[in-house]
């Protein structure tokens, strides 16, 4: 980020006042008048000076300014950040002025690696975010979700929607290494944090991305993958001034999508799957189904549909009914939005802050308030809230010393009703998994209980994670002379996290087992027995009411505990020579310590579900620990140099030195450089200059050590295994055997090579692009070609190489009419591909192997769905046959298809209504051959999991006080095969029950009279026959190009419309600055899901509380999507 | 500050970075105790004594939750397949903590050689402590025998899924790649290092070494069974194309069952472990240990999950959890009911014991074996096939939540089940003696099996007690077997089609002579649904009877009396209903053939008239009374009983691994 416009109206001021205190007084016209910027805002500091003198002022806290000025003469306005604009005083007393933002903005600071530098110089790929444009007035609760789509090349993934959880970042491209992280380096104010959800968004002062290595290199170990450094507010803009902004916003938070999950539908395409394979009795988990059920839940649904409600209870033989067999058949579906789902769930974030600046000290004090509802219904206890204070002191002691210290504290829980413990399957699992019928109303018709994921919910306790994170910061500026500066920041910060679950017990009808007679004698009206066949009148069922838990009857409790001190010590001294050669060099250290420590206790079997404690809780009491540490430290310098602005050069050399390799390999040395051009400046350009305001042209090369791997991986380890065996009912203890291990394993080194051109015509229209190659070398990956003979996994080495090919561009134009209509529109489009170079001799298709393209999808091509007359049909059978692979049916005489053995799953062979797949190969059989590089039958690459060409385009218009913006993200490409019951149609479809409703609205099927002819069809779907494929992508799902999934979207990520109201009016309550705003977030997305339910930036296994295996890695079986309408007001006085 | 960051730069940099881990033991120091070599071995054990596994997992675990394939278990529908096309993976590079893998369709190990590392490694690690001092004698011995013990174990689990593999008695080095994709080795060879692991395990395991710890008991008893089953395999599938590896195969088939019979031999001759435990005390006790109350039991797996919480498994959800509510989708067909002895130890068509020809649950509890009682519910349930396993819960497992009964206890249901399993008992080791001397006796001219033999065996199984609730069923003892009972016509099912289609029946070119089939009957009756069956019909060439085609009492069920199900006394029923008019079918009992088997009738479907309300009015409700037909069953495909299936396919994924090394590893024929 540029140094804001604000502090750079205050350094102007700064010189305006030096300056004119020199100023000669002509005996002239006295001009008066004001200087706003495109919002109307006034300008403090602008400098107001008459053309071809030095005769000038600045304007004050209102914009105004007066001047004495020939009458026929030319005011010229200038300040950093806005285009100077020269004006004709005509003989006017008045003039008043409105200055257009400098989109350029060559001369304003850019915050780089422990210092800034003007941008004008920059020779690095570095990024400056617009803190104000892209966080303020928009209803998000963190950093990371604001920060999509800001600057090309960075990539924000919003991965999960439960409330509280990060966004995944990462800066050119997915991956980094085999091993590794390629989570970029999150600073803020030089320290390192965990997480951007800490920080109050409305802290930020400024925000840089450092892309390439050049640039970040300075920051060593953990920058290789580049570097987001975020400033917070230090103080006030204004000499002697103290100013209070309030700034409050309030949202409503809907699904983006109310839907998609199957009904009926879903009943018929279950029990379709189960007669294609014989099986006509009922089929499911806990609530089954058959044709008999599926046909009266389609009655039910005709005569009750619209007069049972949601929370009518449910009733035994309209409801529902046990067959002859014992088996609980569902006839009423239940709509799981109507029971999970809340409308209009509240967020509110409120912020206040005061800055100010007296004498020689600047403070800045902020208090932030985040409460955040997530999407759950019937429970209040899903919620997520963060308060933040954040104080910033700093002050000038003498001429040589200044002292700076600062404290940030944050405070955040999140909350949830703990129905289980799981996060492997929590109650949106269960939404998704079971079919329709599966009860959700939680009472029955005696007013007993359901045990129902709506049930457990209501009663569940509430679970908390409470994180506190503390970060303690002092430092110095010590110049002992003009020119030189010592830097010394120590910074202690502490991330302590808490969690606390309560358990629970319940009293319900199981729902899981069978059904008991209510007394042997009730009998109850089976309103469906024209359809099941039993009589009409029945002795009355219920579901065993009982007192009930599952591994959750207990308390549980956790403290972790991470502390991190950050010294950074720096020098640096600027050195100018005959005001064309200007150095700059840069010495400095930097230390960082990581400790963390973390104890847990549980205990079982409570008395009180009402108050679980340990103290009243009755059964085993278990407890554990762990520990960890590491430490980097690093030494590094940096030489600029430029010639008159026109040759820059910049070095920086960094050794660097981690814990987590062995000794003799710990330390490794980094350089990196850096040259830029700016044409220009070229004398021989200047004639030019009207037209092609700007040109830059970037190169750049560096290498930076990644150490982002496990700690150990040298060290043959054993560790004790949380074991289920006991000897004679004494708990077991037992140590794992050790691994394989590479004692020579050392840093990756990360290369990156950029070049880069900015370019600007006619000072309006901005042009910056990058070409980049960022080479892993010395990849941490396992040793190659080694047996599953020999029984372990391989060790881990430094064996591989991958490299990431990218590009990015970003074009702004900004214009200010002369009616006071500001226009600004940037877009902005990004691309990076990663390629494994080397990974030993593999060829295995699945895995790692030279030459392949990291996140590429194998799977066949699908031709059509077969129809009946593609088969050999004798006696009103199919054919069956077998090829070189399994069983197959015959196809007609002289239809010469490929076989489709391979494809046969048990007792699912393709016939009529399967899909064709394409023989790529020709060889007759469809099969993958040996899944490698050279035989791969007929697999072929059909898509890629990696985010390609993200782009993102915004418009700001301004007008007298009012303005709007809109700002719209997409990918452009990203391709996925998922595995749930929302993504794969017939995904354990007989033994769970849930399925998108696309799936089986649309699938191949023929329904036949007794007499055997076809009274229903659907030849011409578009997904294929049911076919209950148990949990995987099996038969027609086998990985193939027309069911996978394309993720590409276009995504209204906000439109923020809001009016500032005239100081003239809010000043006589002595109020600065009033703004009102509507914003609206996510409100439409444009993508190519077909109707499936899930959300385009959907990532499989990704949530707050578990971000690797949340809900078993079933993609969109979480949290779902929503939208937020909000208002807001921004106030300062 | 600068001073404080000057002292810290100044300091010993390398001692700031030096942060080894703090939560784990490094193998360069881990091997100084004893106890620490005993740590390491617990690591395994969970993964060779499964017992009911745990929480949700079925490794190994009873049939009917594990969906072992056998000739026993029987569903609705279609049958399931075993293995038609080549998997991918069968082969898993992790040691997993304390639950194995296993191919269910083989009832063996998986290709996972991380237990061969693990005991190779171990070995390697106990001569050093040796030469280190760091262990006395007897400790090496004993530990160098446990390890040995294992690895023995393990590459018997490799042979009986996969038949030659590769041999390793070392840790394979990382740099030695001629060695680690080798080609296998013949299973004989194989066998022959078991057979010198088990040698050496059993002269150097200690006797006792703590309760429920490997002992020399536990080795004899698992050795005679590594054994029985590579000397048996030999004899009945002498001609199969995958045994042209084996050189000598008679001498080699001689050689392992002399070890077997000597293993168990030795566990007999040395042990004190007697009969005495109710059948349903040895599967169904809960929470604690019954070692030395239980004299049968050489090793046994307790579970108590207050003193870990996944100390917990799941059996009860399978057989007779949730009070009976969820029922079992796989149970005993004709085929068993017809293999369980009578009382008077005689095969059901030759039996005087009154009331024997009734195949009403009610009575075969009383007429046949105790452990009949000890293994079904004593009345027709609504299961696939009528059938219920009730013999791995205890007596009231299953009488919760029932008709009135009181709601279910948590142990009962989903996976909060406690019962503990005998993983090692008496009753295997006798048997397993006594087939290999029956089998030495047959082929390899050994002493011929005598009464007393039968005494020592299978006559001492029966006279394990019976407990007081089958006692008032009017249960008893069965009869001890009579060597001279035991001819040719004992038991015509000896002859039958069914046997005549077996694999063997090709080998040999005759029918299992009369001894050898009632020492494999009383395996049967022993180990119902505990995971042997499956090893022993394939190691008897005997897979055929897993097709309907070749064995059509698979595909029938047990006697109900469907118009009378509504006044069972425990769990009453009804599948007469309109909805089941020709879904619901039964067969009858025609007649009787000269040899006293029975003859099944035609298959009856329920069919009657309903009247408005659906009220049965008419119909065939008082003929539904037979051998229940599960519902829509239909054979499995014969593809899935192909003789390729005796062995499990080398995957695709160890198959292009080689391929992609430029080695080639050889595939079992057929596939």
């Amino acid at each position: 980020m540029f140094v804001s416009k604000k502090l750079g109206r205050f350094l102007a001021a700064v010189c305006a006042v030096v300056l004119s205190a020199g100023s000669l007084l002509a005996q002239n016209i006295v001009v008066t008048g004001k200087v706003v910027d495109k919002n109307n805002e006034p300008i403090i500091g602008a400098y107001v000076v008459v053309a071809g003198t030095s005769t000038g002022t600045s304007t004050n806290v209102d914009g105004g300014y007066s001047i004495n000025v020939p009458a026929n003469g030319t005011l010229q306005f200038t300040c950093i950040g806005y285009k100077t604009q020269e004006v004709a005083v005509a003989g006017r007393k008045v003039v008043d002025v409105i200055l257009a933002d400098d989109a350029l903005m060559l001369d304003n600071a850019v915050v780089v690696g422990f210092g800034t530098q003007k941008k004008a110089n920059l020779t690095g790929a570095v990024a400056s975010i617009d803190a104000s444009k892209q966080l303020e007035s928009r209803p998000i609760p963190d950093i990371g979700r604001g920060l999509q789509g800001a600057t090309p090349g960075l990539n924000v993934r919003i991965g999960s929607t439960e409330v509280g959880s990060d966004a995944i970042i990462r800066i050119r491209g997915q991956v980094g290494s085999y091993n590794g992280s390629a989570a970029p380096l999150i600073l803020l104010d030089n320290v390192e944090i965990p997480s951007l959800n800490l920080i109050n968004p409305d802290d930020i002062e400024s925000i840089s991305v450092l892309k390439d290595a050049a640039s970040a290199s300075i920051y060593g170990a953990k920058a290789a993958f580049g570097v987001i450094l975020i400033n917070s507010k230090h103080g006030s803009k204004e000499k002697e001034a103290v100013h209070v902004t309030y700034s409050g916003n309030v949202s409503f938070q809907n699904l983006v999508n109310m839907g998609g999950i199957a009904d009926v539908d879903g009943l018929h395409y279950t029990v379709e799957a189960a007669e294609r394979l014989g099986t006509y009795t009922p089929v499911g988990a806990f609530w089954l189904i058959d044709r008999a059920g599926y046909n009266a839940a389609v009655a039910w649904k005709e005569k009750y549909g619209s007069t049972v409600g949601p929370n009518d209870p449910m009733v035994y033989g309209r409801d529902w009914y046990v067959d002859a067999s014992n088996r609980k058949i569902g006839v009423r579906t239940y709509n799981p939005y109507d029971y999970y789902v809340r409308k209009n769930a509240p967020t509110q974030t409120h912020n206040i802050s005061v800055a100010g600046s007296k004498g020689k000290t600047n403070f800045n004090i902020s208090l932030g308030y985040l409460n955040q509802n997530g999407m759950l219904k019937v429970t209040d206890k899903d919620w997520f809230r963060r308060y933040n204070a954040n104080v910033r002191v700093d002050t000038q002691i003498n001429d040589f010393i200044n002292v700076h210290g600062g404290i940030m504290y944050t405070n955040s829980t999140k909350s949830w009703a703990y129905a289980t413990s799981s996060t492997t399957a929590d109650v949106w699992y269960y939404l998704y998994r079971w079919g329709p019928t599966y009860p959700l109303v939680d009472k029955d018709e005696y007013g007993n209980n359901i045990r129902t994921g709506v049930y457990e919910l209501k009663t569940a306790n509430q679970a908390t994670i409470k994180k506190s994170y503390v970060s303690v910061n002092a430092g110095t500026t010590i110049t002992p002379i003009k020119n030189w500066n010592i830097n010394v920041d120590y910074t202690y910060s502490n991330n302590n996290s808490q969690e606390h679950d309560p358990g629970i017990r319940y009293w319900a009808g199981n729902s899981w087992s069978s059904a008991v007679n209510v007394d042997g004698t009730t009998m109850a009206n089976n309103e469906w027995y024209t359809y099941n066949g039993l009589p009409s009148s029945f002795v009355a069922k219920q579901l065993l009411v009982e007192d009930y838990t599952s591994s959750y009857d207990l308390i549980y409790q956790d403290s972790f505990t991470s502390t991190r001190q950050t010294w950074n010590v720096t020098t640096d001294y600027t050195l100018n020579i005959a005001d064309a050669h200007h150095f700059h060099f840069l010495l400095g250290m930097n230390s960082v310590d990581y400790k963390y420590t973390g104890v847990w206790g549980q205990r079982r079997d409570l008395l009180d579900i009402n108050n679980p404690q340990f103290d009243l809780a009755i059964g085993t009491q278990t407890s554990g620990g762990s520990a960890s540490w590491n430490s980097t430290l690093g030494f590094f310098g940096r030489i600029n140099y430029n010639y008159k602005e026109r040759y820059l050069l910049e070095a920086n050399l960094r050794y660097d030195g981690t814990s987590k390799f062995p000794t003799h390999l710990k330390w490794q040395w980094f350089p990196s450089f850096s040259a830029g051009w700016r044409v220009t400046e070229e004398p021989w350009m200047e004639g030019a200059k009207n037209v092609l305001s700007n040109l830059k042209l970037r190169a750049s090369w560096g290498s930076i050590g990644d150490q982002s791997v496990a700690s150990s991986l040298y060290i043959p380890t054993m560790s004790l295994l949380t074991d289920y065996w006991q000897h004679s009912g004494v708990r077991d203890y037992a140590y794992s055997t050790p691994g394989l291990v590479a004692s020579d394993i050392t840093w990756q080194r990360i290369e990156t090579l950029d070049f880069g051109i900015d370019l600007s015509l006619f000072n309006s229209f901005n042009v910056t692009f990058d070409w980049f190659r960022r080479t892993t070398k010395d990849m941490i990956v396992g040793m190659e070609g080694l047996s599953y003979n020999i029984g372990a996994t391989a060790p881990q080495g430094n064996f591989g190489k991958l490299h990431t090919d990218g590009w990015e561009l970003s074009l702004n134009y900004g214009h200010l009419f002369d009616n006071g209509f500001s226009l600004n529109v940037t877009a902005s489009l990004a691309d990076a591909v990663t390629t494994i170079d080397e990974y030993g001799t593999a060829t295995s298709i699945g895995g790692w192997y030279n030459g392949k393209t990291y996140g590429e999808i194998w799977g066949y091509k699908v031709d059509r769905l077969f129809q009946n007359d593609d088969f050999k049909w004798e006696n009103g059978a199919l054919v069956r046959g077998t090829d070189a692979y399994g069983a197959i049916y015959q196809y007609a005489d002289g239809k010469n298809y490929a076989t489709q053995g391979k494809i046969t799953s048990g007792n699912l062979i393709s016939g009529p209504g399967d899909v064709k797949f394409v023989d790529l190969n020709g060889d007759g059989v469809i099969d993958n051959g040996k899944q490698l590089i050279d035989d791969h039958g007929d697999l072929t690459v059909i898509g890629n999991t990696t985010p390609r060409y993200e782009y993102s385009f915004r418009v700001d218009l301004g007008w007298k006080g009012i303005d709007f913006s809109m700002f719209w993200q997409g990918i452009g490409k990203r391709d996925m095969l998922g595995s749930s019951w929302l993504t794969v149609p017939g995904y354990a479809i007989t033994t769970d029950g849930g399925s998108a409703q696309v799936f089986c609205a649309d699938f191949w099927y023929e329904t036949k009279d007794a007499a055997g002819n076809v009274i229903e069809a659907n030849y011409d779907a578009f997904y294929p026959r049911a076919a209950s494929l148990g949990r995987s992508r099996s038969f027609n799902m086998t990985d193939n190009d027309k069911y996978m999934l394309n993720m590409a979207y276009l995504r209204l990520k906000n439109v923020t419309l809001g009016y500032t109201l005239p100081q003239k009016l809010t000043r006589k309550a002595f109020i600065d600055k009033l703004r009102f705003y509507v914003s609206l977030e996510n409100y439409l997305t444009f993508d190519h899901l077909k109707g499936i339910p899930i959300d385009v930036e959907e990532i499989a296994g990704y949530s707050y509380l578990n971000s690797s295996n949340y809900n078993s890695g079933f993609a969109g079986v979480g949290a779902p999507a929503f939208k937020s309408a909000s208002i807001g007001v921004q106030l300062t006085f | 500050m600068a001073f404080a960051a000057l002292t810290l730069v100044s300091c010993n940099v390398n001692d700031f970075l030096t942060r080894d881990s703090l939560t784990s033991m490094d193998d360069g120091s881990y091997w100084t105790t004893e106890n620490n070599v005993r740590l390491f071995v617990n690591g395994a054990y969970g993964s060779y004594f499964c017992g009911y596994s745990d929480n949700w997992g079925s490794v190994y675990a009873p049939a009917c939750y594990s969906y072992e394939m056998s000739d026993d278990r029987t569903t609705t529908g279609t049958q399931a397949a075993i293995l038609v096309s080549l998997p991918a993976d069968n082969w898993y590079r992790a040691e997993l903590g304390y639950r194995g893998y296993w191919l269910q369709r083989r009832g063996a190990g998986p290709w996972n050689f991380a237990y061969i590392r693990k005991w190779n490694l171990l070995m390697n690690r106990l001569e050093m402590m040796r030469e280190d001092g760091r262990l006395t004698d007897e400790q090496y011995s004993h530990w160098m025998g446990v390890a040995r013990f294992f690895r023995g174990w393990e590459y018997s689990r490799f042979v009986q899924s996969f038949g030659d593999v590769p041999y390793y008695d070392h840790e394979v080095a990382t740099n030695d790649t001629d060695d680690m994709y080798k080609d296998r080795d013949p299973r004989s060879l194989v066998m022959d290092g078991c057979l010198e692991d088990f040698n050496y395990a059993m002269d150097n395991v200690r006797k006792n070494d703590g309760t429920d710890y490997v002992n020399k008991f536990v080795v004899g008893t698992i050795a005679s069974r590594c054994m029985l089953f590579e000397g048996t395999w030999y004899i009945y599938h002498k001609t199969d194309q995958a045994m042209q590896t084996v050189t000598d195969i008679d001498g080699h088939a001689k050689k392992y069952l002399e070890a077997a019979q000597k293993f168990a031999a030795y566990v007999m001759d040395n042990g004190s472990f007697t009969f005495n435990t109710p059948m349903h005390e040895l599967f169904g006790h809960l929470y604690t240990t019954l070692t030395g109350t239980a004299g049968e039991v050489i090793l046994y797996r307790t579970y108590n999950k207050s003193i870990q919480s996944s100390n917990q498994h799941c059996i009860a959800s399978y057989a007779g959890g949730n009070g009976g509510g969820e029922g079992q989708s796989m149970a005993g067909n004709l085929s068993t009911l017809k293999a369980w002895i009578c009382q008077d130890g005689k095969p059901y068509n030759s039996s005087t014991v009154e009331n024997v020809e009734s195949w009403r649950m009610q009575d075969m509890v009383v007429t046949r074996d105790a452990r009949f009682e000890g293994t079904f519910w004593d009345e027709p349930r609504s299961s696939a096939t009528g059938l219920y396993v009730e013999k791995f819960i205890d007596r009231t497992g299953l009488t919760y939540g029932v008709d009135g009964a009181p709601a279910c206890p948590p142990q009962y249901a989903s996976c909060t089940n406690e019962n503990g399993y005998p993983c090692v008992r008496y009753s295997e080791t006798v048997l397993n003696w006594l087939e290999a001397k029956a089998e030495l006796a047959e082929h390899f001219g050994g002493p011929a099996v005598t009464q007393a033999d039968l005494d020592r065996s299978i006559n001492a199984i029966r006279t394990r007690p019976i407990d007081a609730v089958a006692q008032a069923k009017g249960v008893k003892l069965t009869a001890p077997l009579q060597l001279s009972w035991v001819n040719d016509s004992f038991d015509p099912e000896r002859t039958s089609d069914a046997q005549k289609a077996c694999h063997s029946y090709a080998v040999t070119g005759k029918f299992v002579s009369p001894i050898l089939w009632e020492i494999r009957r009383e395996r049967r009756m022993e180990f119902f649904m505990e995971q042997y069956r499956v090893l022993d019909i394939r190691r008897w060439g005997q897979m055929e009877l897993m097709l309907g085609a070749n064995n059509p009492d698979l595909l029938v069920g047990g006697w109900v009396e469907l118009d009378k199900s509504q006044q069972l006394t425990k769990r009453k029923y009804n599948l007469l209903v309109k909805a089941n008019v020709g879904v619901v079918s039964v067969k009858h009992i025609a007649g009787y053939n000269s040899k006293g088997q029975i003859i099944l009738g035609d298959r009856l479907f329920f069919d009657g008239t309903f009247d408005a309300n659906n009220v049965y009015i008419d119909g065939n409700a008082d003929q539904m009374e037979g051998f229940l037909i599960p519902q829509n069953i239909a054979d499995r495909d014969p593809l899935n009983v192909d003789v390729r299936n005796y062995l499990e396919p080398i995957c695709s994924d160890v198959i292009r691994q080689y391929a992609d090394k430029g080695y080639s590893i050889t595939q079992n024929p057929g596939w």
